[in-house]
């Protein structure tokens, strides 16, 4: 179970000993990201801080964990009436500019640029100073099934067959492709060829699966694709640049997919969950998901049709090459903790060497230098391929991390998807989203 | 003419209702107050505690935003479509199945399960059920019939979430129904009977007038619960493509949270307390003329 | 013949009606392997380990003080409104106070999204030191039962005779002792009713909960998702359905024991119009 690390007692004494449970005395109560493999390691990482002969009784770390449901309304509305419930706090780098005001900046250890990197730091500044220390960073993976790329690049009738149906949908021929040499074009021929809407014998039901229900986080999945093309949110100046043919192409790919069935007709609902419950069932050839959707993808207990045949590589290409959507979950301090020098300590401690390797041991996702990173490639292979495509293929959108980033999300999402749906024109979403983007980021 | 109750000194009747005014003064009193300053005011979470007034910007901004009209709409819509659904099905089921219930009052229990489960976990449950490849409706309409429904996608996800509330209330209009039918006094019914009356003569001229006050109750209840409906949408659709299954609830929840545009959302809220307090004021009076007239 | 069709007509409704509740049940009790390959009702190989998991106690994960807190503030959020409520609604149907201005006032609290509120409460509950507690989330949870037990009991206290108030004031009673001794009495269905759909309605509700408790005071509503992300953020089916039902089993229990009094106090006329 993922709840391994729970302690089993006697049942009802606990439950009678925790309605009385008094209230923590003078430490340190640090909040964390519930339930995912990020409490894991924060609670292994807290149980090291907690061990060490220096830390006093009054400045042993506590943790406290809300649901994952909600979890940033309801931290917005603790730091804005001034909470003095945690005294350390979970931070991202797309809210960081709504959280800064409630938040003080935070000294990190000697190690920190050495252990993460100046381009990771950066995930948890804000105007220049650090909030921070980077734990988690979250990017995208292209998870694609293994067994049916090799069948379909030996076989040379499915090659006339993929040429055809390229050539009718994306008006090009096109050969089938190793997924690590794929471009968007590819990817989307791809999908098609896999789905049995556009070529009646495809081995799974559809080609990919999109995500695209009204979620903010939605977009940051999808983002990578117009960036590869060259979109950003704003230019130098502070232009908002969204209305661009980079985005233009990006949301006619997705339009095209989910037109022709590629994914599935119940897409405009689907989030994280549904997304890895559809390829998880075998009928989905490729998709862009989270890197923390690895584990389980990959694990026999939990997706026994395709845990042996799932590989996962960076994003697609486009013409400006490959990138991946890039942010960090990290911990900050709450401007009215009670025990500030208490959580300081912990936060400096957080970001030494030590700290994070065991972090990185303890199921956690850091992004680590090379050098540091070596430590622990035994254990976790796949922290070496995190920070190789963090510091290859990461970007932030320039505004991505601006107080009301999170807006703009909610914005494009709102947009983007009446497009998808096909309640408005192209133009009309696009520049209805440069209107409301202009207002949001000037 | 002069009841009792009129002449009786009205400082007794005020003691008694002074708990319960007291108990919003305190509770409800200082939020609306500070919401109603944040309403004319240029706000966000990081001047909760020093609002700058500006006046009716916010009311003008929601006024012009076609996304509240747009939610408006979703919701009456919504809140109308369910309540008659609700109330037909109800009105069937209570009349239909009353043999049966009479006797055996435990099949009600059954029936009314659905209102026991909050509408949260009941959108949660339906995200579940619905899905495509681990939902046991999809997978057994593909099993049985090869047919792949898409019942979330936008030309269908309106009346998934019409159908997923009213199985959910429908209980409830049942059972305000049952009991009202179960009052009627049989000697008006056997009475009817004896005069020869075909049966939906009886139902359509007797009975269902007699439930008529039971019926608008029903309606306006549902029609309420409907209009604000925000968990299990939410929780199944979120706000909808381009936000076509956003309820005004969930509309002013958004602006609030995830837009941070606190003095909108308020402002949203405060014209729709007023217009439905202005609807149910009309209603009340209304009422009120029609039984003095009788 | 119509026999039988009226117990085919039950058994559709009652399926169509709890179908979710059923699904989630079977789903309860699926192992995460069987889960991903068997999408069925039928459970091949059933499992008691989500509710294991459920009833695992760690540190972080207390069902039980979920289960106790839900009761507490369900129970206090429902006697509390009952009992601001009950007077009030005899004042406004017998003394016609407030008859146009607060009933629809109070009524529509139910139309209007309350969680508007939560910044301006959060804060005084913060002066108050009422957030995180039990105390405080009960009063909130008073103030969303306000409108129907407020309704409910109107409406009861108006189809009572008028003569009975009458009569006593003639022995000299006064209205305390009345709605004391005669109205409250006779009104007990219309209270249970208000107190049972009181309970049930403070037991569900979920936005309050989130946003005024951190961990001493977290109803079972938001204790619940706190089980459902799995690793990677996505929804543990098993899990959540096995902690779905358990929570979703207090008011059921409560629904079932007291439906006769629903019932009941539903023919002496509380919703008449």
């Amino acid at each position: 179970m993922t709840f391994s690390t729970l302690r089993r007692g006697g049942l009802i004494a606990t439950a009678i000993a925790s309605l009385m449970a008094s209230p923590a005395f003078a430490k340190v109560t640090v909040l964390g990201w519930p339930g995912g493999p990020e409490e894991t390691a924060l609670r292994a990482a807290a149980d090291a801080y907690n061990a060490k002969p220096d830390v006093t009784d009054a400045n042993k770390v506590e943790l406290l964990f809300f649901n994952r449901d909600g979890f940033w309304d309801k931290l917005q509305a603790d730091l804005a009436a001034g909470s003095k419930a945690f005294d350390a706090n979970l931070l991202a780098t797309y809210s960081i500019g709504r959280y800064a005001p409630f938040m003080e900046p935070v000294e990190l250890s000697d190690e920190a640029k050495a252990v993460y990197g100046d381009s990771v730091l950066t995930t948890m500044q804000y105007e220049g100073k650090q909030f921070g220390v980077p734990t988690d960073l979250s990017l995208h993976f292209m998870y694609y099934r293994n067994d049916l790329i090799e069948a379909l690049l030996k076989d040379d009738a499915a090659k006339a067959k993929f040429a055809e149906i390229s050539e009718k949908h994306l008006g090009r021929k096109l050969e089938p492709k190793n997924p690590d040499e794929w471009t968007w074009d590819d990817y989307a021929a791809t999908a098609l060829y896999f789905t049995q809407a556009v070529n009646p014998d495809s081995p799974t039901r559809y080609g990919t699966v999109l995500q695209l229900k009204n979620l903010l986080f939605n977009m940051m999945v999808f983002q990578s694709l117009p960036r590869s093309y060259g979109g950003n949110w704003m230019d130098e100046s502070g232009k908002v640049t969204v209305n661009s043919d980079a985005f233009r192409k990006g949301l006619e790919i997705y339009k095209l997919l989910y037109d022709a069935g590629a994914t599935p007709r119940d897409s405009l609902s689907y989030e994280f969950a549904e997304a890895n419950a559809a390829y998880a069932s075998g009928q989905v050839a490729a998709m862009m998901q989270w890197n923390a959707a690895a584990s389980d993808l990959t694990s026999k207990e939990k997706s026994p049709a395709v845990a042996e045949v799932t590989e996962t590589i960076a994003p697609p290409a486009g013409p400006e090459g490959r990138f991946t959507h890039i942010h960090g979950l990290g911990f900050g301090l709450n401007k009215n903790a009670e025990n500030k020098d208490g959580a300081r300590a912990f936060i400096k401690w957080l970001s030494s060497k030590d700290a994070a390797l065991i972090y990185a041991r303890n199921n956690g996702a850091p992004a680590l230098t090379p050098d540091v990173v070596k430590e622990v490639a035994a254990d976790r292979p796949d922290l070496v391929k995190l920070g190789a495509f963090a510091s290859k293929y990461g970007y932030v959108m320039n505004g991505g991390t601006s107080a009301k980033a999170l807006s703009v999300y909610e914005l494009q999402a709102k947009e983007f998807t009446g497009y998808w749906s096909g309640q408005q024109s192209l133009d009309d979403a696009l520049g209805k989203t440069e209107k409301g983007m202009t207002d949001l980021l000037k | 003419m002069t009841t009792p109750s009129q002449r009786a000194p009205s400082s007794e009747f005020r003691l008694l209702a002074v708990p319960l005014v007291l108990f919003l003064l305190v509770f409800l009193g200082f939020p609306a107050l500070v919401n109603l300053v944040y309403s004319v005011s240029e706000v966000s979470f990081e001047t909760l505690r020093s609002p700058e007034i500006t006046g009716f910007a916010n009311f003008t901004a929601v006024w012009t935003d076609s996304s509240f009209w747009q939610a408006s709409w979703f919701s009456f819509r919504f809140g109308l479509l369910t309540a008659l659904l609700e109330c037909a099905l109800g009105l069937f089921l209570a009349i239909f199945l009353s043999p049966l219930i009479e006797k055996r009052s435990w099949l009600m229990a059954i029936l009314m399960l659905p209102l026991m489960v909050a509408p949260a976990l009941i959108g949660l449950m339906y995200r579940f059920v619905l899905h495509e490849f681990v939902g046991p409706v999809p997978y057994y309409l593909w099993t049985w019939f090869g047919a792949s429904f898409s019942f979330l996608g936008p030309a269908s996800a309106f009346w998934t979430l019409v159908v997923v509330e009213t199985l959910q209330w429908t209980p409830f209009a049942f059972l305000l129904f049952h009991m009202a039918y179960q009052a009627i006094p049989k000697e008006i019914i056997e009475a009817s009977a004896m005069d020869g009356a075909h049966y939906r003569h009886r139902l359509w001229y007797v009975e269902l007038p007699l439930m008529a006050p039971t019926i608008v109750v029903a309606l306006l209840i549902r029609f309420i619960d409907g209009f604000r409906v925000f968990d299990n949408v939410y929780v199944l659709t979120g706000s909808g493509a381009g936000g076509s299954t956003a309820s005004l609830s969930i509309y002013i929840y958004e602006a609030f949270f995830k837009q941070g545009a606190i003095g909108k959302a308020v402002a949203a809220s405060v014209i729709l307390f007023a217009v439905s307090f202005a609807v149910l004021y009309g209603l009340n009076a209304l009422a009120a003329r029609r039984k003095g007239a009788r | 013949m119509i026999n039988a069709l009226r117990w085919i007509v039950f058994a559709i409704a009652a399926l169509a009606m709890n179908f979710p509740i059923l699904v989630t049940l079977s789903t309860s009790f699926k192992s995460a392997r069987e889960l991903s390959t068997n999408p069925g009702l039928w459970v091949y190989a059933p499992t008691l380990e989500n509710y294991a998991t459920v009833f695992t106690v760690s540190d972080r994960l207390n069902i039980f003080l979920y289960l106790a807190n839900s009761i507490a503030v369900a129970t206090l959020g429902t006697l509390l409104a009952v009992a601001l409520a009950l007077p009030a609604a005899y004042a406004i149907a017998r003394g016609k106070l407030g008859e146009r201005t607060l009933l629809p006032f109070i009524v529509n609290l139910r139309a209007v999204p309350l969680i508007i509120f939560a910044i301006p409460l959060y804060m005084m509950f913060q002066w108050l030191a009422l957030l995180d507690t039990r105390l405080g989330l009960g009063l909130i949870l008073t103030i969303v039962n306000l409108p129907l037990a407020l309704v409910i009991l109107v409406n009861a206290i108006r189809d009572l005779p008028g003569e009975l108030d009458e009569a006593a004031l003639m022995d000299g009673a006064t209205r305390f002792q009345i709605l004391a001794k005669i109205i409250a009495p006779l009104c007990r269905p219309a209270i249970v009713t208000s107190l049972i759909f009181g309970f049930i309605t403070a037991w569900n509700e979920f936005l309050f909960g989130l946003m005024l408790t951190t961990s001493n005071a977290v109803p079972i509503t938001v204790g619940a998702s706190f089980f459902f992300a799995a690793s990677g953020g996505g929804v543990q089916w098993g899990v959540a359905s096995a902690v779905m039902i358990v929570g979703a089993l207090p008011p059921m229990l409560l629904g079932l024991i007291m439906y006769r009094q629903i019932c009941g106090s539903m023919t002496a006329g509380a919703v008449k119009g």
